[in-house]
């Protein structure tokens, strides 16, 4: 075994998840934080190419990259989550660095 | 060759997959430099492009357009024969269901690379025996792999991946197959033969895995959306 998955009910979008692993007699603290950035292109200048799937894909891309790449630099990317269609948000989670 | 201390560098990576119906973007101008000697995670959502980029990285497959420099030349327009001479001696793969051949010996198995390239019997004899010991396996080189464990698999797959002395290992989940003791030693191997200056790029979605690794590239729907240095090489 190498990993556990821990389900959590109704986890806000800007909560932090604190777990703490006691294996043998070694305790491991860990924060967890799923972010949520924006996915839908409201407000952008692309709006209007909204029937145009290539063009619309490639600003939300762009969204993404800006918004990980300005994220606090304290917490760590771990996983992106893949957006259910229509979503308004992307989740991304993030572990808090040592 | 001078590839200016670069083992890979893509340039606007496109790579398109089509179907009479349907057209998609797997590879959307992705643009990736890896150094000789770095050991790279590609993590990311199932279906984002890992595997195809890891495909065209280990010249398996061709990109639809964009510029693909394999240790200074450019390749992306290579033909099979081409690309196949040029992988046989500088890529390594390794995969998450090992792709053992059943009905060779472990010994067998590992000896192939070596035949492809016609390196000479006695050469070969001692280059199998060398990596088997290496890789701690060399008890079982009589076994069938489907009398090997997981692990034990993996391990021969890496002695086969290594044997012809590669300059650059590809690995698609590694550790997906194993469980926690053995993928933790496949790690290691990876590690070491890193330490040694082999450039190492693996595809995961285990975050510990990728822990172990100087760089981190995580794609999107077919784009580099972020890149993790950890380590100064």
């Amino acid at each position: 075994m190498r990993e556990i998955c821990i389900p959590l009910a109704n986890f806000g979008e800007d909560e932090i998840a604190e777990v703490t692993l006691t294996v043998g007699h070694r305790k491991i603290n860990y924060s967890f934080r799923i972010e949520s950035f924006p996915w839908d292109l409201e407000g952008t200048q692309l709006k209007e190419y909204d029937d145009d799937s290539c063009h619309a894909s490639i600003e939300q891309i762009m969204n993404l990259r800006k918004a990980l790449a300005t994220y606090e630099k304290s917490w760590e990317l771990v996983q992106i989550f893949t957006p259910c269609k229509g979503a308004t948000h992307i989740q991304v989670l993030y572990r808090k660095r040592n | 060759m001078n590839n200016n201390g670069f083992m890979l560098k893509t340039n606007e990576l496109i790579k398109v997959f089509r179907t009479e119906e349907v057209e998609t973007t797997a590879l959307n101008k992705v643009n990736l430099e890896v150094k000789d000697g770095e050991f790279v995670a590609i993590m990311g959502p199932s279906g984002c492009g890992k595997s195809t980029l890891l495909n065209i990285i280990g010249l398996l497959d061709n990109p639809t357009s964009g510029e693909f420099f394999f240790n200074g030349i450019e390749v992306s327009k290579f033909k099979e024969k081409q690309r196949t001479n040029l992988r046989k001696s500088n890529i390594g793969f390794v995969f998450q269901s090992f792709n053992l051949i059943d009905e060779l010996t472990v010994y067998e198995n590992v000896e192939l690379p070596l035949l492809y390239m016609n390196v000479p019997s006695t050469e070969r004899k001692k280059k199998v025996e060398v990596v088997l010991e290496r890789m701690n396996i060399s008890h079982r080189k009589k076994h069938f792999p489907q009398q090997l464990s997981g692990g034990q698999q993996q391990r021969v797959a890496i002695a086969r991946a290594v044997v012809a002395n590669p300059k650059l290992i590809l690995a698609d989940e590694p550790t997906g197959n194993l469980d926690s003791a053995n993928g933790e030693e496949v790690m290691g191997l990876l590690t070491e033969l890193n330490n040694e200056g082999t450039t190492i790029i693996i595809v995961t979605h285990s975050p510990s895995d990728a822990e172990k690794t100087h760089r981190i590239v995580q794609l999107f729907d077919g784009h580099i959306v972020t890149e993790n240095q950890k380590k100064i090489l």
